[in-house]
């Protein structure tokens, strides 16, 4: 089976401290890398976005080398993972990145959508290439280790940020583009969230959880002066291969050599 | 209100026959107070669930924070129940694991995501815990996390957590701006280091192994193998072992052979690549980078605040360093008092010994 089509999803982001609308990076891997394999297998692609079509942030997409981006119109009780979904039936290979930069960013959209979907999700990808009926991914896992999976077709993949991917902007290319809206579905799915959010702006430092403790004055002053002293182990005695040893030994105990 | 100071506190006459009050213990609490009393001894009817894998046998800092967490915000007659997926060898007591049920088959090496949801829902089905708690990390909590959310849809649930307490939980939301809270959810992915893991008290960790079921309807992923990139080619960022050179170092050939030798990955302070010693994507620190190394050998590096501040997520800090009051002493966990060339160089034969002398067990 040849993938036929592929959907990229790509939400909108802002710069940090000005403000100013941008596309978000880890989209813009997913649609870098959607781009190349509808080259190689010559799949229609199809870039989706939901919200708002005058979203500058969408040029930016464009300029990477999107020829159109579909704009599912949203309201702001709109459940897009519902909206997405109507659009992405008939789709072989569905690409999001692993964060969003807007409203709730919580990475879970790609495994919502999945779950609407029944079809699986593989998350934290570096590569992807597809093999047979099969995709073959390239996960992340932290500290220089890697996972190859292989998974079935249609799937959501979500790409991760450290995707070694390069982003190719071109002028010409947002010119040439194209932003449509898509209709709204005539019964909009209205999102079925119990959360109740209190924003704030992000100035203050988040609070440590720490556990209520009775403590008698005396407690507190002997915890005060026990934990100034943190330092470890110090080895002064001994000549140059008997302190080699210590440190030997000490990697040996926490177990972070082999021999 | 104010106490009344107990007139009867030891004290002692002082020169002019005036009675001070020494400052110790009172009597009644100069018991051995290491023993901590037990959590709660109360009939446990509901409970907390805390998710995670373990790794090598033992819990990353970062999950045993979300056990204790757990613990501290249950309250007397909730149960803190640890599932930990994959071998255990270690005591969850001391973080305040009520009971410990451990699937040694649903380890985070094995990719099986399907398997792992199926036998987490049945247990959940089975004891309806009133929370559930998973660490937010990459080591595949955050991805069975995020998949539970989306399974169990009723379910309120926040991810990547960076605040919580009894009333509220909080999250960066819109790429980091703004800070969202909301009532505690049935499903929290807490982020690392946002719970003091000091508690005051302990628990019984009753620990049994939980067989799991193995039946699935569908299989749509195939585990093809995990694989470990050679240190060498690794971003700093990523390093598990570094081996860190500063202006101690006068021999960059014996710095580079004991990276080789412990197949770690190097770093640099900034004075060392100033000097042309290294290059500039070496150097860690507040204008370089900062790692999270499980071992960080800091050779020659005084420990000034900005260096230290690319250091701070490094478990096992050691260093090899003339001066035993230098601040890198101070943080490291282990230090070598001594000239940086030679106890390298002793080290990398003691290593090419060790080597050898496994070589010749296992042939
Ligand atoms: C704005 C700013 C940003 C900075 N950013 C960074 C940064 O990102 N990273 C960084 O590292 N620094 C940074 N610095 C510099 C930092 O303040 C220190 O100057 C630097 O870290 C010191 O490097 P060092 O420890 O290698 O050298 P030194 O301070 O010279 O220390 C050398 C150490 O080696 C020991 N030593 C000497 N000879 C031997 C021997 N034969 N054997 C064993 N030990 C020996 C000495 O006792 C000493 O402790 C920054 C400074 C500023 C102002
Ligand atoms: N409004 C949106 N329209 C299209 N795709 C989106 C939208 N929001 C999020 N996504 C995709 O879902 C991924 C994860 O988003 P989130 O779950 O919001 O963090 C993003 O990286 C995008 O690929």
């Amino acid at each position: 089976m040849n993938i036929k089509r592929i959907a990229v999803l790509v939400s909108t982001g802002r710069h940090p401290t000005s403000g100013v609308p941008r596309h978000c990076r880890n989209d813009s891997l997913a649609l870098t890398i959607g781009i190349d394999l509808s080259h190689s297998d010559a799949a229609k692609l199809d870039v989706l976005h939901a919200g708002n079509a005058n979203n500058p942030a969408l040029m930016d997409y464009l300029a990477l080398g999107a020829d159109q981006i579909s704009v599912i119109p949203t309201e702001p009780d709109t459940d897009i993972v519902d909206s997405l979904a109507e659009r992405l039936g008939d789709t072989d290979l569905i690409l999001t990145g692993s964060r969003a930069e807007n409203d709730q960013d919580s990475g879970l959209l790609p495994y919502l959508l999945a779950e609407k979907l029944n079809i699986p999700i593989v998350a934290n990808v570096l590569e992807v290439r597809q093999i047979g009926d099969k995709l073959e991914v390239l996960q992340f896992f932290p500290k220089g280790k890697r996972r190859r999976v292989a998974v079935n077709l249609p799937a959501v993949i979500a790409i991760h940020p450290l995707a070694a991917v390069e982003l190719r902007f071109a002028y010409a290319r947002q010119l040439q583009g194209k932003i449509h809206s898509l209709s709204t579905p005539v019964d909009r799915n209205q999102a079925t969230s119990i959360m109740q959010w209190q924003i704030q702006q992000a100035t203050r430092k988040p609070n440590k959880l720490k556990a209520q403790e009775n403590l008698t004055g005396h407690e507190r002053l002997l915890s005060a002066i026990t934990s100034e002293n943190k330092g470890g182990t110090v080895v002064n005695d001994g000549n140059s291969v008997e302190k080699a040893q210590v440190i030997l030994s000490y990697l040996r105990e926490h177990q972070l050599i082999t021999f | 209100m104010t106490t009344r100071i107990n007139p009867n506190r030891p004290s002692k006459i002082a020169a002019a026959g005036l009675k001070r009050i020494v400052l110790t213990a009172p009597t009644n609490l100069q018991v051995p107070h290491q023993q901590k009393p037990v959590r709660t001894k109360k009939n446990l009817n509901a409970s907390y669930l805390v998710i995670a894998h373990s790794e090598r046998g033992t819990l990353c800092d970062h999950a045993l924070q979300t056990i204790a967490a757990a613990a501290i915000l249950a309250d007397a007659e909730t149960n803190v129940l640890a599932l930990i997926l994959g071998e255990l060898t270690e005591d969850l007591a001391n973080v305040g694991a009520d009971q410990v049920m451990v699937m040694p088959e649903l380890d985070f090496e094995h990719f099986q995501p399907e398997l792992e949801l199926a036998n987490i829902s049945a247990l959940i089905e089975s004891i309806q815990p009133l929370r559930i708690f998973i660490p937010d990390n990459h080591t595949g909590d955050g991805d069975l996390g995020r998949r539970l959310i989306a399974h169990q849809k009723t379910k309120t649930a926040v991810t990547q957590v960076v605040e919580m307490d009894v009333g509220h939980v909080a999250t960066y939301q819109a790429g980091g701006t703004s800070i969202a809270q909301t009532a505690l959810p049935e499903i929290t992915l807490l982020v690392a280091n946002t719970v003091d893991t000091h508690l005051p008290f302990t628990a019984l960790a009753q620990r049994s192994n939980q067989a799991i079921s193995n039946q699935l309807t569908s299989n749509s992923y195939q585990d093809l193998g995990m694989q470990t990139i050679a240190a060498t080619e690794i971003a700093l960022e990523e390093a598990d072992f570094i081996v860190s050179a500063g202006n101690g170092v006068q021999n960059v050939a014996t710095l580079e052979s004991l990276a080789h030798t412990l197949e770690a990955s190097i770093g640099a302070s900034r004075v060392a690549v100033d000097d042309g010693k290294f290059s500039r994507d070496k150097q860690i620190g507040a204008s370089g980078k900062t790692v999270s190394a499980s071992a960080y050998l800091a050779i020659g590096i005084s420990g000034a605040v900005q260096h230290l501040q690319g250091i701070k997520d490094c478990r096992h800090v050691i260093a090899i360093n003339t001066d035993a009051s230098a601040p890198m002493v101070k943080r490291a966990d282990l230090s070598v008092i001594g000239d940086a060339e030679e106890i390298m160089s002793a080290l990398i034969t003691l290593i090419a010994e060790a080597k050898s002398a496994n070589l010749k067990v296992a042939a």
